[in-house]
């Protein structure tokens, strides 16, 4: 069958039990006598063998599978937690994570994975024998059955009261695969017609499993056919044959147990523990589909925004209380479409604390990593970019933040480092920190680093306050670890994180005490695809500022301008800030009636800098829909994208960090 | 044509055999996500068959199958299991399972037990 169908959704609910996986094991290192967290993994690792194997990922399914057996002797408690096997199953995971990978990118998802195997057979200590026993006295079986003293003592008591003696030869399906279970369903089969006095081979190996073809004789007084017709009616049966049962021989055999016996052992078998969180009802969509359901939105925003331009020219008081309840309802809808995009920042959250105890482990520090906040949702966008950032923070933190055991103990610190994710919202933004109590970022090696790169001289150096030099570690190419280490500092430094938390609109900024540790915070915006703007006129040519960067407009005589060191600039509440016109930016043509006197300008800060952006004159605040410029047009200088207006002009949205010097 | 209850934890899963099901000129009148939810739909849909995959949360389908046999001795249940899985399929056809199926399902052996079942 084709299989292409499903793979979205395997894929999907592959990841969620790999996670589930991941977290259950993190669990379990720390409470490694809780059997119902081995349950958990067990039940993930479970569905993703059958899901794997249907999907025909031989490899994910055989690892999964040696994963499970591992998983059930511990669940059996015939096997202990130990680091190695904690270990083992985290490499497995990973691989399986790798492989998942490899099939969301359209390859085939195979891997070498027989190493891994054999180190979980390994742990499984000397291999299970349900799995590993060799096919057992297949020949034998076809022969005549020999019967005991005793057994054929029954069998001639049997024959007094009527009873037939049948020998039965029963072959199962080459591709049935759980034989014992099969074998145990022919048996009972059979035990509805009589009594069975003999099985060969043994009950204890049928019961391992691995045996295809196996003899028995019965006790009934039911016709051969009958009896032969209930064995069919089993499935994975290929031929049951039945003869009169003839002793051939009085010789002594090994006696055989009574088969209903052999059953006790299975139902030992332990309850599931069910904890499992409380699900709320949902469905899934396509991410695609939501996407598309913005665009369509984002259409019907600029048609809004027409329509109310439209009825504030033509004055119908009926048209314009429709519009505005239109626009009422579409705000509804906007937020609404805006928090279905909306996923908790606990999906990237959720693969650090592995990732932390492996680097903790290869770089010998000891640390807690304590996340907060993983419910906080973000847009769908800015989840999928934020991950790498902050993986390279963390690394960062690691690596160079947190000393090593030894070095805590020698500053009077606990032995244990403590790192700190936390997620919150506050107003329009998401802000993600991380909080490290290790060394902090060392000024004096950080200024000597930017002397000798030559980013300062001496002298601007005794000016920057503690803060101003922190983010120098954010400069390209700057690195201050000593030595290049395999987990961070290899050049690709801190601004690659900073650029790209900045094309997300969002900021970084640090705070660091030496000795006592760092902050390093993230803000993001909540959306990317729908902004409050200033619209600007600049001549004919309409811009849109992001009202978030915005800290005040003003309206400035033209004699209030002032030069200093060949830069414009203005004495804004007692600061002396730099302007920059944006006419000149852009080379904008000047336009033919300048009437007054009066310069509007436009405040932005970027961090804690500020600059005022000349313009000819405000238009007003407006919601507008954030369009890239496409394919051709990348990284203009200060454009973030484009926006169609109520009266189908085009505006240009301003990235005013870039006018920020 | 029988009208069939699907139970497994992994919609993947609920997707192939209502597949392969209905393919083969059955109905699915239901799936169950969990032990517990089958056993409630069981009562309300009265299907003429379930498939009851194993290990599942809330309720494992060894339990779900006790629970529908309580309810309805002459309940036809086909279990769904994994490789390695025989200690909990013995346990559910001493329990009243009509068969097991082991994944991966091929259609052939889904229609095998369906056939033999009903």
């Amino acid at each position: 069958m084709d299989t292409n169908d499903y793979i979205e959704i395997f894929l999907d609910e592959s990841n969620e039990h790999l996670q589930a996986v991941n977290d259950q094991l993190l669990k379990l290192e720390k409470q490694s006598d809780d059997l119902s967290i081995v349950d958990e993994i067990f039940r993930s690792a479970h569905t993703l063998k059958g899901m794997a194997a249907t999907m025909g990922y031989e490899d994910i399914a055989s690892l999964t599978h040696n994963m499970e057996n591992v998983l059930d002797k511990i669940r059996n408690s015939s096997l202990h937690v130990t680091t190695e096997v904690i270990d083992v199953t985290f490499t497995a995971v990973e691989a399986l994570e790798e492989m998942v990978e490899s099939i969301a990118g359209g390859n085939t998802g195979k891997k070498d994975v027989t190493d891994l195997i054999a180190r979980l057979e390994a742990i499984e200590n000397g291999k299970q024998p349900e799995e590993s026993k060799e096919p057992v006295a297949a020949k034998e079986a076809l022969e005549s059955l020999d019967l005991d003293e005793y057994q054929l003592t029954v069998l001639d008591q049997a024959k007094e009261q009527g009873f037939e003696a049948y020998q039965m030869e029963v072959v199962l399906d080459e591709g049935c695969i759980l034989k014992a279970a099969r074998a145990y369903m022919v048996v009972e089969a059979v035990e509805q017609h009589g009594e069975i006095i003999k099985t060969s081979p043994t009950v204890e190996e049928l019961e391992a499993g691995e045996v295809d073809r196996f003899s028995l004789i019965v006790l009934t007084k039911s016709p051969a056919a009958d009896v032969k017709q209930s064995v069919h009616k089993v499935s994975e049966v290929e031929s049951a044959d039945i003869s009169l049962y003839v002793a051939v021989k009085e010789e002594a055999a090994p006696a055989t147990e009574e088969i209903a016996a052999t059953t006790e052992e299975a139902q030992t078998e332990q309850k599931e523990e069910t904890q499992k969180a409380v699900t709320s009802k949902t469905i899934r969509v396509n991410l695609e589909r939501i996407d598309d359901l913005m665009n369509l939105f984002e259409e019907v925003v600029i048609d809004r925004s027409r329509l109310e331009d439209l009825a504030s020219e033509i004055k119908n008081d009926a048209l314009q209380e429709t519009v505005e309840h239109m626009s009422r309802v579409s705000e509804d809808m906007q937020s609404l479409i805006l928090t279905m995009r909306m996923v908790p920042v606990e999906q990237v959250f959720n693969r650090f604390p592995r990732m932390v105890r492996g680097l903790a482990k290869d770089l010998n520090k000891n640390l807690d990593l304590d996340i907060i906040g993983a419910e906080t949702e973000l847009d769908r966008t800015v989840i999928d970019e934020i991950g790498d950032p902050l993986v390279h923070l963390i690394r960062n933190s690691i690596d160079h933040g947190i000393e090593s055991p030894e070095e805590r103990k020698k500053a009077g610190k606990a032995e244990k480092g403590s790192l700190t994710l936390r997620a919150f919202h506050s107003g329009n933004h998401v802000f993600i920190e991380m909080e490290d109590d290790g060394a902090g970022i060392n000024r004096e090696k950080v200024a000597a680093k930017a002397i000798q790169n030559g980013v300062l001289t001496e002298a601007q150096l005794e000016k920057l306050s503690d803060q101003e030099v922190n983010e120098l570690i954010l400069a390209s190419g700057f690195s201050t670890a000593e030595t290049v280490s395999d987990i961070s500092g290899r050049g690709v430094g801190l601004d690659v994180v900073k650029s790209k938390i900045e094309s997300l609109g969002g900021k970084l900024s640090i705070e660091s005490t030496q000795g006592k540790g760092s902050k390093f915070s993230i803000q993001l915006p909540l959306t990317l695809s729908i902004l409050s703007t200033l619209l600007v006129d600049v001549s004919e040519e309409i811009y849109a500022i992001p009202l978030s960067s915005i800290i005040e407009t003003l309206m400035l005589e033209e004699k209030e301008i002032m030069d200093a060191h060949g830069q414009r600039v203005i004495d804004f509440r007692g600061n002396i800030i730099p302007v920059v016109s944006l006419r000149k930016v852009f080379d904008v043509e000047e336009s033919t009636t300048k009437d007054s006197s009066i310069q509007p300008i436009v405040v932005v800060k970027k961090g804690n800098k500020l600059t005022g952006i000349l313009v000819d004159s405000f238009i007003g605040q407006k919601e507008v829909v954030l369009k890239s410029l496409g394919a051709y047009l990348k990284d203009v200088f200060a454009i973030s994208g484009a926006t169609i207006l109520g009266d189908g002009r085009v505006a240009l949205i301003l990235d005013p960090n870039a006018l920020v010097k | 044509m029988a009208r069939i209850l699907v139970t497994d934890d992994a919609a993947f899963m609920r997707m192939q055999l209502k597949d392969i099901v209905t393919k083969l000129g059955h109905e699915v009148v239901g799936e169950a996500e969990n032990g517990q939810v089958s056993v409630e739909m069981y009562q309300e849909l009265k299907p003429d068959l379930v498939t009851m995959d194993i290990t599942m949360p809330e309720m494992n389908g060894v339990d779900a199958l006790k629970e529908i046999k309580k309810v309805d001795p002459d309940a036809k249940v086909i279990m769904c299991s994994a490789m390695g899985q025989q200690g909990m399929v013995v346990e559910a056809i001493q329990a009243g399972a009509k068969d097991f199926i082991v994944k991966p399902f091929t259609a052939d052996r889904i229609n095998e037990a369906l056939s033999k079942a009903l």
